[in-house]
């Protein structure tokens, strides 16, 4: 599917300028939650950015776009959840089949432009968007069908990989559970989730205390073993007695191997990460401030990154990694099981490294240059950019002559946490999440989208006005750019 | 943990040149948190270059000190610990335990540095503790020609002290250490 030209669909008014949905058009009849098969027609209208697709690697069907009615998998009805936090009800759409619109790439939406032609249940016409009518409705059902999948004994990940990628309901702490699944934090397996979370939590305690120990404690604990009690008691006078050193560690030793040597190498990397904790997220009471919890917050965010900064020696800590922790602390640490807000902080070191996993040669200096570093990354976005729309990418490198690095660097080591408010984000990152191959090649999908649905105005713009636009992207409707970056 | 690093007598220009080599190479900044020095650097030169080491500098007048401006003695806290300091050339007899110990209860310290003697000496009674981190650059004193180099650093950690001796014998840095605890309460 390698389009040459721009098609048809994306020049249509509805990209360019999404709009908060005012008037709610028609109602399309929803499926009941649970219900399978029932393919239902969506109409697009004009004024309502569409819904949010599938993950496009995931459920993409395997029959060719122009095929007609295909019949939905299980349990694909979700409307968009409301996002408490976001600024415009526009996220709320009845229920609607998403796997519709893979069949219809190609064939004009942009012939629906115009309002509420109720279609024919077939594939080649537009998708309707039930408004925001019965949102409330619909969050509560979207929601029941996640606790439906949750609830199973055994979890069917390419299932909930699915229903999480059209977004996770805020509320009930199901994106906490949502993403330790998709992490592979927790294990399919209900079962086994008490032993499995039980197990990982001890083992972070463990390396707590194991590395975050100073070198004081760790001499005292060295001399505990060797000597048994040698300790001159309460005379009161006399001249103290000297004692021998173990293993000739001093803290002024410049020694390799001392403790006291490697926790002042350390101090540098600690105070980073201290400065970028502090400057974490001003804005939210959560991570910044004077109160308690800000503080305590802080102080596990630090934790981790310390903790993940040595036992990483290669990699270390790298700024911007205080970005990828923050919204996976948030979004533990609020989970309203009281057990699980306790042990966020371990959860989240976890998940870090996992999350972290796909992205290591982001951050690793050496690989910049290398086929698997940020320089080729960027270079793959800028090729996909070309591969969908040849004009903008033709004016934004060779005319305007924005190098890719000067924007896309941001976007992509740090996931897109930098360009959107923190709810969007975190929408942003369930899709991201749900990919089963890794966030890389969806997160290139949506930076790609977030280009093209700028492009009237990066077309128009010159060097300065483009960069500018670029490294401050306007905000837009995430449901908008999601289903934009689906399509590709 | 702080580090507080405790030296004097170095009497430079005088009577040494600077501080011996591998002293210098372990006196790192970024390590230690405070200076405690007993005085006689004697120039400002010396001052500073301690200063570099830690920004946080204590120092008493000895009587060779160019800088006339040094306090006589000086306390301070740390953590747990009340320190105190000064060069020891007004106590009469001269390094005298006894003596020390009523310049010690005067100033009302729990560890009381002095310096003059040029030898190392750690003293425990019963108002606290008095440690001696002798020359660090090894100079004669009035009293003796035979002086190693040596320094003292204290790692203090609530209400435990450990005091790090770093002393130059022939050529080697030899480091012993010395443990105490200050009883709950406070001296009276």
């Amino acid at each position: 599917m390698v389009k040459k030209g721009v098609p048809d669909w994306l020049n249509s008014s509805l990209w360019s300028s999404p709009q908060p949905p005012s008037s709610n058009d028609v109602v399309e009849s929803h499926e009941p939650p649970a219900s399978a098969d029932v393919k239902s027609a969506v109409v697009e209208s004009i004024v309502e950015p569409p819904v949010p697709l599938p993950p496009p690697s995931v459920t993409r069907p395997v029959e060719p776009p122009s095929s007609s009615v295909h019949s939905s998998t299980a349990t694909s009805v979700k409307g968009e959840i409301r996002d408490p936090l976001s600024s415009h009800n526009g996220n709320n759409y009845g229920n609607t089949n998403f796997n519709n619109y893979n069949s219809e790439e190609e064939n004009g939406i942009s012939n629906n432009s115009s309002t509420t032609s109720i279609p024919s249940v077939g594939a080649n016409t537009g998708a309707v968007v039930a408004p925001a009518a019965s949102s409330l409705a619909e969050d509560i059902s979207s929601q029941a069908q996640l606790l439906q999948e949750l609830s199973r004994k055994i979890i069917n990940m390419g299932e909930l990989r699915r229903i999480a990628s059209q977004g996770i309901p805020d509320g009930a702490g199901i994106r906490s559970t949502v993403w330790k699944l998709l992490l592979g934090y927790l294990p399919p397996d209900r079962a086994l989730w008490p032993s499995e979370l039980a197990k990982k939590r001890s083992q972070y305690m463990h390396f707590k205390e194991e590395l975050l120990m100073n070198p004081s404690d760790i001499t005292r604990k060295l001399e505990n073993l060797s000597l048994e009690n040698s300790e001159p008691d309460g005379e009161s006078k006399g001249f103290l007695s000297r004692s021998e050193i173990i293993h000739g560690e001093h803290p002024l030793s410049l020694g390799k191997s001392s403790v006291w040597n490697q926790f002042f190498q350390d101090t540098e990397i600690i105070e980073q990460i201290d400065r970028d904790v502090k400057r974490t997220h001003p804005d939210m009471h959560f991570f910044s401030g004077d109160s308690t919890v800000a503080k305590s917050n802080q102080e596990a965010l630090k934790n981790i990154l310390i903790v993940f900064a040595k036992l990483n020696p290669g990699i270390r800590y790298v700024q911007g990694m205080n970005e990828i922790l923050a919204p996976l602390f948030y979004v533990f640490k609020n989970d309203p099981s009281e057990e699980n807000a306790v042990s966020a902080e371990a959860d989240t070191f976890f998940c870090f490294v996992e999350l972290l996993s796909g992205f290591r040669d982001n951050f690793v200096q050496q690989l910049d240059n290398s086929v698997v570093g940020i320089r080729a990354t960027i270079t793959r976005l800028s090729q996909l950019l070309k591969e969908h729309d040849e004009e903008l990418w033709r004016h934004l490198e060779i005319t305007t002559k924005v190098n890719p690095q000067f924007y896309a660097f941001r976007w992509i080591t740090l996931l897109l946490t930098q360009e959107f408010n923190f709810a969007d984000s975190l929408h942003i990152w369930d899709t991201l999440l749900s990919d089963p191959d890794g966030p890389q090649d969806t997160l290139l999908r949506v930076c790609c989208a977030m280009l093209v649905i700028v492009r009237r105005r990066l077309l128009a713009g010159d060097f300065t006005s483009n960069l500018k636009l670029l490294q401050h992207y306007p905000s837009t409707n995430i449901s908008h750019l999601l289903y934009v970056a689906s399509k590709m | 943990m702080v580090l507080v690093l405790a030296l004097g007598d170095l009497h430079i220009p005088h009577r040494a040149s600077d501080l011996p080599p591998k002293f210098k190479s372990m006196l790192v900044p970024g390590k230690i948190q405070h200076i405690i020095c007993t005085g006689n650097l004697s120039i400002k030169e010396v001052h500073d270059y301690l200063k570099t080491v830690c920004p946080d500098l204590h120092i008493a007048r000895g009587e060779y000190d160019e800088e006339i401006r040094y306090p006589e003695t000086k306390t301070l806290t740390i953590g747990q610990f009340k320190l105190g300091v000064c060069h020891g050339h007004q106590v009469i007899p001269w390094g005298d335990l006894d003596s020390l110990a009523m310049l010690q209860r005067q100033l009302d310290v729990d560890i009381l540095v002095t310096g003059h003697t040029h030898q190392f000496t750690a003293y425990k009674h019963e108002a606290g503790v008095v440690i001696n981190p002798g020359s660090a650059t090894g100079s004669y004193s009035s009293i003796t020609y035979d002086v190693n180099p040596s320094f003292v650093l204290m790692d203090i950690d609530g209400l435990r002290v450990v005091v790090y001796v770093y002393e130059l014998i022939d050529g080697e840095v030899k480091v012993d250490k010395i443990d105490f605890k200050k009883t709950t309460g406070s001296n009276t």
